[in-house]
């Protein structure tokens, strides 16, 4: 696939671009979703494709493909140069500075699984099967209406050639294994929840046990939820949740936004945006981490970023292409993985300095706006009563400003979420907009 | 060979495939003793270009190609896909998915091939592989220009464009052949308004299966006057109350309320596992005697129009709810076989490397009693939707959620205020009981909606009367 790339890359500047960035990549990726006793679907494939940058007389575009014959990929580029050649020309698209390439880190990242392939079919089975019985073997599994597992494993590669003599390689493993119990409620509801964990080697798999029983006792506690009544609360966010919040604001980090001025963070670096908790690093470099890289997807050098220190925006995702057009310099398109400054109490002891506030386990919809910051999620989760969990609520929702939230950030705990690259803690708030009934 | 046969396979002859592979692929994909299987042999090629800064200065394209194929055991699925069209990729494929099952061949053969006569809901008059990349740039400049037209508050303008010529091929192990052309198309106009210091972006978009001839005057019009219209109201627009209070759905896109509400509820995977809200409610009084909603394959050209599903079955006009009453679940071939009735034409896939699912196509409730006036004027104190930007359900618990991006303050029976950015909650079955007047004027909405599930994106089309909800969850502050 390497040498696809690298005949992509040639055969491009052959038809006329100038320069051309080529990623080829191949995926194998596994599946086994099993229901109720049996497998409900196995799914095995290896994919490929590629797909290349063209810059050609000052005009750029973007094509892919996943017809890889000879005669086929050649007629592709011809094609995609002449359709490059129609636009108009932007004098802000180039490759990146070659200087940005160097200074990549010596440190393994162990992104593969030396022992991929060593998982068998009967192996697989029996993973699903475990989370099954995991899940039906508790104290109130009679209430369970239907239980769907699934165990997949995918191993990834991709070969990235630019034209300037940058050249690039990945690999990268990915198992994962999860729960969906549904149960049934007294008023004909049929609550779900599920519980998923993953990690890039195998042996970094939790065991399936633990999984199975968590996605049963997650959607048991889902009985007889109601609507909390409207006010302005403190809001606990689960670990596991907090990534919809995170996100969303991390979403007014993007240079596109910002040069667009469709961003509520354009204009703000070096301004505080929340208080001291905030504080937050963009890391590339995590051993084994589900976001980590050498190198970004325009083949630039990564390197551990701050985002938020004390609260104030120190950097945002600067591509190559919205650092020209804002005169800034790159720093990286997208985001690796979060490292937070975390807390000292575990979620427990939050719940407790809290007292009375509702504990979001989980978002339903809703949206933000990226101009503005205004955001509305629906909600579930429980109230807090007397710093304990208390009733479950559900069918609520919560809205307010990133602005006004981020400063009313009250505490951020010790236990990053470990399945998902932007690793959040339980996240505290205060005076959050809560609407229910 | 018969001439149909001869026709639909033509198209994907040019990559190698004909019968002699076809009926390689599926004998080894029923080796180990599967009841059926199928194969899905896809080409689409997409195009799209951007304008930003006031130019049309990138483009996108992406070829896929490749097979997917199907092997059935009872309920149970194996599955398997590879874009190398040679015969022995095809083959490795093919028993790959065979594993679901593990016994021995039964020798099925492999009956005659048979093409299955299709509809034609939208035959693109001037196919975008015969339009030049030059011919579409006019187009995004011409939106341009009349949304800075429209108001001097409108500072930054970008129109993404896209349109896709994709090819399907279907063969099945009963010797079902279907050939499809499926044509879309894209235009996405967002603007950001300034207004003393404030900004604000919103946009539209209008979406079809169709060719060039999609992009009417008046429709570039409509959307660019939807879009800066949608944008400019944000500056006078605030936040509404927070919790229960009646609801008015705007005609047109808050179908997305049914799509949500009910929909996704009544696809029959979920009923068929027992997890569905819906499941044992089917020929039950679920909503008013004037409430009928349909799941519709056939509006001429709509973005969720199919002539065909992505397993060959026919696709016509399905009626979920009939005067209140539900009347049957949303089945591709599996669900369809578990309950013992024919297939509704819902198997869809978002392409060869995914196993087809229950999905909708263009979701609407039909027209009701009332007037959309009446509907306005009966609602005390209360919001109207106007239009949405996406929405999401659990289908166990039933609760559901859909996000307003404009909608109107109701007060004493008029719009008052413009409000903005809320997300609305309900519960599907309860919400469905307490729709009370639904109006005369349904409108099927034709922005480009996609729907996800199970990692799948497929396109859809949703519409509605304007419709009251006694009781909703606004997400609101005040």
């Amino acid at each position: 696939m390497r040498d696809i790339a690298e005949k992509v890359v040639a055969r491009a500047q052959a038809h006329g671009a100038q320069q051309a960035a080529a990623s080829a990549y191949q995926v194998r990726e596994v599946s086994v979703q099993w229901r109720d006793g049996a497998v409900e679907k196995l799914t095995e494939a290896t994919t490929r494709g590629v797909g290349v940058e063209l810059y050609v007389d000052g005009r750029y575009a973007s094509v892919s493909t996943s017809d890889l014959r000879a005669e086929a990929l050649d007629t592709f580029l011809s094609d995609a140069v002449a359709m490059t050649r129609a636009l108009a020309p932007d004098p802000f698209r180039a490759l990146p500075d070659p200087q940005l390439y160097a200074g990549q880190s010596a440190l393994d990242l162990q992104l593969a699984d030396p022992d991929y392939g060593a998982l068998t079919a009967v192996a697989r089975r029996e993973l699903a099967q475990q989370l099954e019985h995991a899940a039906r073997n508790t104290p109130e599994g009679h209430r369970i209406l239907s239980v769907t597992t699934s165990v997949s494993d995918s191993h990834s590669q991709s070969w990235r050639v630019h034209s300037d003599g940058f050249a690039g390689e990945k690999a990268g493993t990915s198992y994962w294994l999860g729960a969906e119990v549904s149960v049934q409620d007294a008023d004909g509801r049929r609550p779900e929840d599920a519980c998923y964990a993953g990690a890039r080697w195998r042996g970094d798999v939790p065991d399936p046990q633990g999984i199975g029983e968590e996605a049963t006792r997650r959607t048991l506690s889902r009985l007889g939820s109601a609507k909390p009544p409207s006010g302005q609360l403190t809001l606990v966010v689960d670990a596991r949740a907090a990534g919809r919040v995170v996100s969303s604001l991390l979403g007014g980090l993007s240079a596109a936004g910002w040069q667009q001025k469709r961003s509520f963070l354009e204009g703000k670096l070096g301004a505080q945006i929340g208080n001291d908790l905030l504080d937050l690093t963009d890391d590339p470099l995590v051993v084994r981490g589900l976001g980590s890289r050498r190198f970004d997807g325009e083949g630039m050098a990564s390197r551990p970023m701050p985002l938020f220190s004390a609260g104030v925006l120190r950097h945002g995702f600067v591509d190559t292409y919205y650092g020209k057009k804002l005169q800034m310099a790159p720093t990286t398109g997208r985001l690796s993985n979060l490292r937070w400054q975390l807390g000292a109490k575990d979620r427990e002891a939050l719940l407790r300095d809290v007292g009375d506030g509702i504990f979001v386990t989980g978002f339903l919809g809703g949206n933000a706006n990226g101009t503005t910051g205004d955001f509305s999620w629906g909600i579930q989760g429980f109230a807090i009563r007397g710093g304990q969990l208390a009733e479950p609520i559900g069918e609520a929702n919560i809205s307010g400003n990133h602005l006004t939230l981020w400063p009313a950030l009250l505490a951020v705990g010790n236990d990053p979420y470990r399945y998902s690259a932007l690793r959040t803690p339980t996240l505290v708030f205060g005076g959050v907009n809560v609407a229910g009934r | 060979m018969s001439t149909a046969l001869a026709a639909a396979l033509q198209y994907f002859g040019r990559f190698g495939v004909d019968e002699p592979l076809i009926r390689a692929a599926l004998a080894a994909a029923l080796s180990r003793g599967g009841d059926r299987a199928d194969v899905y042999f896809q080409h689409r090629v997409a195009h799209s270009l951007g304008l930003e800064d006031g130019a049309v200065n990138r483009a996108w394209s992406g070829i896929e190609l490749g097979v997917g194929i199907r092997v059935l055991r009872g309920d149970q699925t194996g599955y398997g896909y590879t874009e190398d069209l040679t015969p022995e990729s095809v083959r490795q494929a093919a028993l790959t998915a065979a594993a679901i099952a593990d016994g021995p061949s039964r020798d099925r053969p492999i009956p005659q091939l048979v093409v299955s006569a299709i509809a034609h809901r939208y035959p693109a008059q001037t196919p975008w592989d015969q339009v030049a990349a030059a011919t579409r740039l006019p187009l995004l400049q011409r939106v341009q220009e009349r949304a800075f037209a429209a108001d001097p508050r409108v500072q930054k303008v970008t129109v993404h464009f896209s349109d896709e010529e994709g090819a399907v091929l279907m063969v099945d192990s009963d010797g079902r052949v279907a050939f499809d052309l499926q044509p879309m198309t894209l235009i996405h106009l967002s603007c950001m308004a300034e207004d003393n210091g404030r900004r604000e972006s919103n946009g539209g978009n209008i979406a079809g299966r169709a060719g060039l001839e999609f992009y009417s005057d008046a429709k570039l019009d409509k959307l660019v006057r939807e879009a800066v219209d949608r944008t400019t109201i944000l500056f006078e627009a605030g936040q509404p109350p927070a919790g229960e209070m009646p609801v008015v759905l705007g005609a047109g896109s808050s179908g997305i309320l049914l799509h949500e509400a009910i929909g996704h509820g009544l696809e029959a995977d979920f009923n068929r596992k027992g997890v569905s809200i819906y499941a044992d409610k089917l020929g039950k009084p679920i909503a008013a005697p004037f409430v009928t909603v349909v799941d519709d394959a056939t509006p001429q050209g709509a973005r969720g129009a199919i002539n065909v599903d992505d397993e060959g079955n026919a696709a016509g006009l399905t009626t979920l709810i009939h005067d209140g009453v539900l009347q049957t679940y949303l089945h591709d071939s599996i669900s369809a076989r578990h309950y013992g009735v024919a297939p509704t034409g819902n198997g869809r896939r978002e392409s060869f490397r995914h196993a087809p699912l229950p999905r909708m196509r263009a979701t609407y409730m039909q027209n009701g009693p009332h007037t959309p006036e009446e509907i306005i004027a009966s609602v005390e104190r209360g919001i109207y939707c106007g239009n949405f930007a996406n929405g999401q359900v659990q289908i166990g618990a039933g609760d559901f959620t859909f996000y307003v991006k404009n909608g109107w303050l109701i007060e004493n029976g008029k719009l008052t205020r413009p409000i903005k950015d809320v997300n609305l909650i309900g519960n599907g079955p309860k919400v469905l009981e307490q729709i009370d007047m639904v109006g005369n004027d349904l409108k099927i909405d034709d922005g480009g909606w996609t729907c996800g599930k199970d990692g799948q994106s497929v396109p859809v089309s949703q519409g509605m009367p304007t419709t009251r909800v006694r009781a909703m969850t606004v997400g609101g502050r005040g």
